[in-house]
């Protein structure tokens, strides 16, 4: 069935047909009409779920790894400053490994005070151990979130599904949301292999000396490890019940191509009409999405980018003292690509705080990248020193 | 140049009387019919009143509507960081106590996300002056329950209606330790407000008031019969907390309560037949956490110089 629905409602049908259990949350623009929806949902009874109505964000996370332990699926969502201020739990529901799935609508960090997107927000959680998969459209949103579930449930880990601020949450695009009875077959209910049960009690969070806690974030490292083919896998599931399928990364006419973007979030689909134009005009450049950033994609990175001369990356974040994340991560990445075979990485910063990125402004990131001998710096600044 | 000094360059201005106008900020956004703008000039008129310099006067809040506060008053601000402007001010206030300390919360910043620090800043009694407004709703983020939302009123996260009685913030102020100044009073008073405002600043303590308020766009109809209909109002007066004897005629349910007794105005808080508004409590002697806590007397390089000087005298 398609329906034309902003982003912010593709995240609630598709936590409608997960047929989640247990939602908790707290209101923060640009977000609220995510949980606004499921609340709907559960009052009028399109989801049988236990909506709990908290007073923080740190509250949210805190009822939603409560419901999972105790065996539920559970969700949430949230937006930058909730995000920061769940950053607490966040490191419980990954060290807890309750598969746990929340939308972060990417959203800039005050100060300033500003409700317009940017990465800084999710980027700023990297390290609690949380998936985080990026969204380049609704119907991405809408499937994401579905295969969120099932990829959280099958490795233990949360998930966190991100999308752009207003360029998504607030904009309408026609969604096929698929059929319960396919949802149904693609992800069965939730059975925990650990959860709280009087009958088979069982203590969680407990003090974890040195002799063992290592070995403890060694399986959470492993568990990533194993997400990098289990997202796939996942993917693909979905991809043969529904023909939609979007991978880890995605790579765009990068066939022969000399120069390649690298982008994420909504910014991929203003590149892409970029690189058309080019294509169509005999320019050989192709276009790399990031969707999957924890855990990093490293090898297909590598494979995708080995052999091009140039690299841009356009970060629409920052990590002050260092660079764009996205750029630094890639560049990490690149470091093993045999020299002749590594292209030479331009890491552009641009859109924070919601500043728009056009075609145009992308058109003289291609051409400066072609031009330029090297790279000035690490960062490069659109829009304030471009 | 020589022959000038500094002032004619920054002219002293300790003799300027200060109008309501001096006070005025940014325009103010808020929605036409907003109980906000009412708190704003009855604020502004305040700092008139007393003559506090701008320069001297901070004003501290959180997120939502009326966290926008700060904007538009002309003074110093803190537009915070959501249900964080009480710990905010109380940094404030400790370090530079010489200002007026001014903190602006929603229901939402004071008796949800930042709700612990409501208690703990009633019970530091710091000297500030706390203003709660309370819509009953979260306005910002456009209609979704508060803790002080009326029971069965429907919101966009409890579409079905508020499951719970609504947190009555009265009650529970008066129930922390060392409370020392709680007051009630409502936006379409405006010779109350002011009057409670007043009491607020003048007290030497921590001063809650929580106004009540209409929110034009998403709970216009919860007080909309007391605004019309006076005899739903009881006002509690007393020399020691607020009078205001030009509202007898319209309000004639008055009662008079003194705010020293803490057991009369428990009881008060508790009842629902009518909204009361006036000071439900006021003791200044209750420990202020600023008086409890002092630099110390000397550095430690201070105290060794001593330590030494007094070990010199025995010396050999």
């Amino acid at each position: 069935m398609k329906k034309v629905m902003i982003g912010n409602h593709a995240v609630s049908w598709g936590v409608q047909r997960s047929r989640v259990e247990v939602i908790s949350a707290y209101p923060i623009t640009p977000q609220t009409q995510i949980v606004e929806e499921l609340s709907d949902m559960c009052a009028d009874g399109r989801l049988p779920a236990r909506y709990i109505k908290v007073e923080s964000e740190h509250s949210a996370m805190a009822a939603c790894i409560g419901a999972s332990a105790a065996g539920v699926r559970t969700f949430t969502a949230t937006s930058a400053q909730g995000l920061a201020l769940m950053h607490e739990l966040l490191h419980w529901a990954a060290g807890g490994r309750l598969p746990i799935v929340m939308a972060d609508v990417n959203r800039a960090m005050a100060p300033g005070w500003n409700i317009w997107t940017d990465q800084n927000d999710s980027l700023s959680q990297r390290d609690t151990g949380w998936i985080q998969l990026y969204c380049e459209t609704n119907q991405e949103v809408f499937d994401t979130t579905v295969q969120a579930f099932r990829l959280a449930e099958q490795i233990n880990l949360p998930v966190m599904i991100i999308l752009d601020a207003f360029f998504l949450s607030h904009t309408s695009e026609p969604v096929d949301l698929t059929d319960q009875e396919i949802v149904d077959e693609f992800l069965p209910q939730r059975v925990a292999q650990y959860k709280l049960d009087p009958s088979d009690p069982h203590a969680f969070g407990a003090l974890v000396r040195p002799d063992a806690y290592m070995e403890m974030r060694w399986q959470q490292q492993e568990a990533m490890r194993d997400t990098l083919r289990v997202m796939p896998e996942v993917d693909e599931a979905w991809g043969a019940l529904t023909g939609r399928r979007y991978g880890a990364i995605e790579e765009y006419r990068t066939e022969d191509a000399e120069l390649l973007l690298v982008t994420s979030g909504t910014i991929t689909s203003t590149a892409r009409h970029v690189v058309d134009a080019r294509r169509s005009s005999g320019e050989k450049i192709g276009l790399v999405k990031i969707k999957m950033f924890r855990p990093f994609p490293t090898a297909l990175l590598r494979s995708a980018l080995a052999g091009a001369d140039r690299v841009a990356v356009l970060d629409r974040n920052i990590s002050p003292g260092h660079g764009g994340i996205f750029a630094e991560e890639t560049r990490s990445a690149l470091y093993d690509v045999p020299l002749e075979d590594r292209p030479t990485l331009f890491g552009y910063v641009l859109g924070l705080g919601g500043r728009d990125v056009t075609p145009s402004v992308i058109e003289a990131i291609v051409d400066r990248t072609r031009e330029a001998e090297a790279p000035e710096r690490q960062d490069l600044w659109v829009g304030v020193e471009l | 140049m020589s022959g000038h000094s500094c002032s004619l360059l920054f002219p002293v201005e300790d003799d300027r009387e200060y109008s309501m106008s001096d006070y005025q900020g940014a325009q103010a956004r808020w929605c036409p019919g907003c109980g906000d703008h009412s708190v704003l000039t009855a604020t502004q008129r305040l700092l008139a009143s007393e003559q506090l310099k701008p320069e001297e006067t901070v004003f501290v809040s959180g997120i939502g509507c009326s966290s926008r506060f700060p904007h538009y008053v002309s003074s110093y601000g803190f537009h915070g960081i959501h249900g964080r402007a009480l710990p905010v001010a109380t940094g404030i206030k400790l370090h530079r106590p010489d200002l007026h300390v001014f903190v602006v919360m929603g229901d939402g910043d004071c008796t949800s996300i930042g709700a612990a620090h409501w208690l703990h800043a009633t019970r530091y009694n710091v000297d500030m002056v706390a203003l709660m407004l309370d819509n009953n709703i979260y306005g910002l983020t456009k209609m979704q329950t508060s803790p002080t939302t009326p029971e069965g009123y429907r919101s966009n996260t409890q579409p079905m209606g508020s499951f719970l009685p609504a947190l009555n913030p009265i009650e529970a102020t008066l129930g922390v330790t060392n409370a020392s100044f709680v007051a009630q009073t409502a936006e379409w008073m405006p010779a109350h407000l002011y009057a409670t405002l007043e009491a607020a600043y003048k007290h030497n303590g921590f001063s809650f008031v929580r106004i009540l308020q209409r929110c034009p766009v998403f709970t216009g109809d919860i007080y909309q019969d007391a605004v019309r209909n006076p005899d739903m109002i009881e006002m509690l007066e007393h020399p020691d907390g607020v009078e205001v004897p030009d509202l007898h005629q319209i309000y004639q349910n008055i009662s008079r309560h003194d705010p020293r007794n803490m057991d009369a105005a428990r009881e008060l808080a508790e009842k629902m037949d009518r909204i009361r508004v006036g000071v439900f409590f006021r003791d200044e002697s209750r420990p202020r956490y600023e008086e409890t806590r002092h630099l110390p007397l000397h550095t430690t390089d201070e105290k060794i110089g001593i330590l030494n000087e007094e070990l010199d005298k025995y010396a050999v």
